[in-house]
């Protein structure tokens, strides 16, 4: 097999979207349709059987900032190790003891709040 | 010469293609379910086909022949549009991986990228159809997934990075036939990254130990509370997608891929040890998910940063001082 045909990426991504629609088109012919005559509660949200008003939920974040904070960081750093495997020897392992470094510095400090 | 886009064509829609993912996705869905069951000794899908081995893909059917329901408070865009993504994300990612031969379909320098970036897409997908659904199960299903992404990301990447330093190539196939000309497998190299590379792959499928984002016993069904219909079969088809995608990603980078055991490479003899090697893979998911428990989300984030973080760039130093590669 030859290594690599023209455009292969935008043409399996947009193939194997048409194929996903092509079910979704099939799904939506085959499906019982129901009746025209709609109850509340069939096209209310699920919420054990009582009656919540639609709202957002708020969910605390504040605990995990830090995570997503140091992910982003990480993910940087990641992708320089990722990219590193020419310059094999001292720089990357560098950079990975300063990621280790970091790592405890981030539990050592969350362990001191708490 | 003529042949050629004839042959391509095939390739991609047949054989190694979508037909043949497609039959893949609903058999390791059948082994999961069966082999999970028998070690919690129960019986698992029984009656549809022989020992139920059709049950997967009736199940898919009855879900596409069933009414589908749209809330009247949901996001309709997002409603609709993340199921179509979740299952067309894996679906287009697995065409990077070798089965029929040493190279895939879509092969380039630097795939092993392109699947990471489609991991954590998935996962902003999962987000996004919890946070369009309006329902506060849902939401809280969505957010639990995007909290653990943060925990898992880092370590998976490492852990793909792994090989590829050893092999001097991003790209899949390089891996693996980095493997075959070396006579050894990552594995045996880097056994720290194939464990922690399967604990990721947990995380990302989000099997028992961490299924949090649709804890059936806390919050429903999590972020997949709402959908119903075709919707809801293109959500479990997404999920097997991502199932064959996780045990194809782990034997080709740590497995050795679809280089036969023995020596003579032939055109049978590749998608065979393909097959051997993802089937092991998806047996060894299904063991850890029936005898573990769920963990608790900050337990589960904070045990990642606190041992898998460490581990994998652990890895990543022997590597580069030479151990392993």
């Amino acid at each position: 097999m030859q290594d690599g045909l023209p455009y292969i990426l935008p043409i399996i991504f947009t193939l194997s979207i048409v194929i996903v629609l092509l079910i979704y088109w099939f799904g939506g012919k085959t499906a019982a349709k129901g009746s025209l005559k709609t109850t509340h509660g069939k096209k209310a949200t699920y919420a054990c059987g009582e009656d919540f008003p639609v709202e957002e939920v708020r969910v605390d974040l504040e605990r995990f900032f830090v995570f997503a904070v140091y992910f982003l960081i990480f993910d940087v750093l990641a992708f320089i190790l990722a990219t590193s495997f020419y310059t094999t020897g001292l720089i990357p392992i560098a950079y990975s003891l300063i990621v280790l470094a970091a790592v405890a510095a981030l539990l050592l400090v969350r362990g001191a709040r708490k | 010469m003529t042949l050629q886009p004839l042959i391509s064509a095939l390739q991609i829609l047949i054989f190694p293609g979508a037909l043949f993912l497609f039959c893949l996705a609903f058999f390791y869905e059948w082994i999961d379910r069966k082999f999970a069951a028998r070690v919690q000794n129960r019986y698992g899908p029984l009656f549809t086909g022989p020992s139920g081995i059709l049950q997967p893909i009736a199940d898919f059917f009855k879900l596409l022949s069933k009414e589908d329901i749209v809330p009247l408070a949901v996001d309709k865009l997002l409603f609709t549009l993340t199921p179509i993504l979740y299952s067309a994300l894996p679906l287009a990612t697995l065409f990077t991986i070798p089965i029929l031969s040493q190279t895939g379909i879509m092969t380039f320098e630097g795939d092993l990228i392109l699947v990471m970036f489609v991991f954590t897409l998935i996962i902003i997908t999962v987000f996004l159809a919890g946070y369009g659904s309006m329902s506060r199960f849902s939401i809280i299903g969505g957010v639990r997934a995007a909290l653990q992404m943060l925990g898992y990301e880092i370590p998976m990447g490492l852990a793909m990075v792994g090989p590829a330093i050893a092999a001097g190539s991003l790209s899949i196939s390089a891996i693996v036939q980095w493997q075959w000309t070396h006579w050894s497998w990552m594995v045996w190299l880097q056994p720290l990254g194939f464990i922690i590379f399967v604990i990721c792959m947990l995380a990302e499928l989000e099997l028992v130990p961490f299924d949090i984002p649709e804890a059936e016993t806390e919050i429903v069904a999590g972020w997949r509370t709402e959908f119903s219909g075709r919707k809801l079969a293109l959500l479990r088809l997404g999920k097997d997608f991502e199932l064959v995608l996780a045990s194809a990603l782990v034997a080709s980078l740590y497995l050795g891929g679809a280089q036969p055991i023995w020596s003579v490479p032939s055109v049978i003899a590749f998608p065979i040890t393909f097959l051997l090697k993802t089937v092991c893979v998806v047996l060894l998911f299904s063991l850890l998910r029936a005898v573990f428990a769920r963990f608790r989300i900050d337990q589960m984030v904070s045990g990642m940063w606190k041992y898998l973080v460490p581990l994998a760039i652990l890895q990543i130093i022997l590597i580069q001082l030479g151990i392993g590669r």
